[in-house]
């Protein structure tokens, strides 16, 4: 830069007319406009180049990272109203399951109800039944109560009031039959 | 010591003996000489038993009469006929035993059957055929 004042300093003198009196030199600008298009020049073709891909790249990185939240948010949506599927589906389920699970209750009380009415059926019958042995025992054994009473009266009456005479006549009979 | 003897050879022995006309006190004297020497008194009931099964079949019959009271001699008379009757026997003698416990009727035992008309035998059956089990 100092060699561009030094420059400067040394053309003002030189160049008078229209461009000293606007405080211009013409060689400077010659000079600047030089550098300015060898600085564009560069620009275009080294920096520019790479920034610009670098722009590219980071739009596209932009656009892929948009259009992935953009597919992550449809995903969500998707997720979201499947899981309300899932959700809904589960719910339905789960009332078929408690319904059922009320119903096999209702039918397990109910069986055990019959069950319960059938074993108490059971035991009136076994008592019926028992009750009846016990009544013919009963009158099986006053029967043959009746007969050993029968039989000890009798043989007492006999013993004591049957005479010889009877007896003979008791054994003509007898003989008499068994022929 | 004496030969030993068969219950049925001895058995026969008597029967025929007695069949003879022997004594029946001679015959039970030699029997019980007999049976003692041999040292048989034991098979006693069994040979009287035999004796009197042989004396059947030679048609003379013993048998034993019990009875709740003493025989009339009508009621003796009726009973040989029935032995006769059934047992086809020419002569026929029986003992008579009284038995309060028979109550009435009269009890005929002979020689391999027995005829029971009492009254106990039939208080008996009516309390065993008419029991219920």
């Amino acid at each position: 830069m100092d060699f561009l004042r030094t420059f400067a300093a040394e053309t003002a003198d030189a160049n008078g007319g229209l461009f000293g009196a606007l405080g211009i030199d013409w060689r400077l600008l010659t000079l600047q406009i030089v550098a300015f298009l060898i600085l564009v020049w560069v620009l275009g073709k080294f920096v520019y180049p790479w920034l610009m891909k670098s722009v590219d790249e980071r739009q596209a990185n932009i656009e892929a990272a948009s259009k992935a939240a953009q597919k992550a948010e449809e995903a969500a949506a998707e997720t979201q109203e499947e899981t309300a599927k899932l959700l809904a589906q589960a719910r339905k389920e789960a009332a078929e399951i408690v319904s059922t699970a009320k119903l096999e209750a209702a039918e397990l009380s109910s069986t055990s109800e019959k069950k319960a009415k059938a074993t108490a059926e059971k035991i009136v019958a076994d008592a019926h039944e028992q009750l009846d042995k016990d009544v013919a025992a009963a009158k099986r054994e006053l029967h043959n109560e009746t007969l050993e009473l029968v039989a000890l009266a009798t043989g007492k009456v006999v013993g004591k009031t049957f005479e010889a005479k009877a007896d003979k006549s008791l054994i003509t009979d007898a003989l008499k039959e068994a022929k | 010591m004496a030969r030993k003897l068969s219950r049925r050879a001895l058995s026969a022995y008597i029967a025929g003996r007695l069949i003879e006309g022997a004594s029946e006190k001679e015959v039970a004297t030699h029997v019980a000489a007999y049976l003692l020497e041999t040292r048989r008194t034991n098979e006693l009931e069994l040979i009287i038993r035999d004796v009197q099964l042989r004396l059947a079949e030679q048609g003379k019959v013993t048998g034993t009469v019990t009875s709740a009271f003493e025989l009339a001699d009508e009621s003796k008379k009726a009973i040989e006929a029935f032995v006769k009757d059934k047992t086809g026997a020419t002569d026929v003698v029986v003992d008579t035993v009284v038995d309060p416990t028979v109550l009435g009727g009269v009890k005929i035992t002979l020689p391999g059957r027995e005829f029971d008309a009492t009254v106990a035998r039939a208080l008996t059956t009516l309390k065993t055929r008419y029991k219920k089990a």
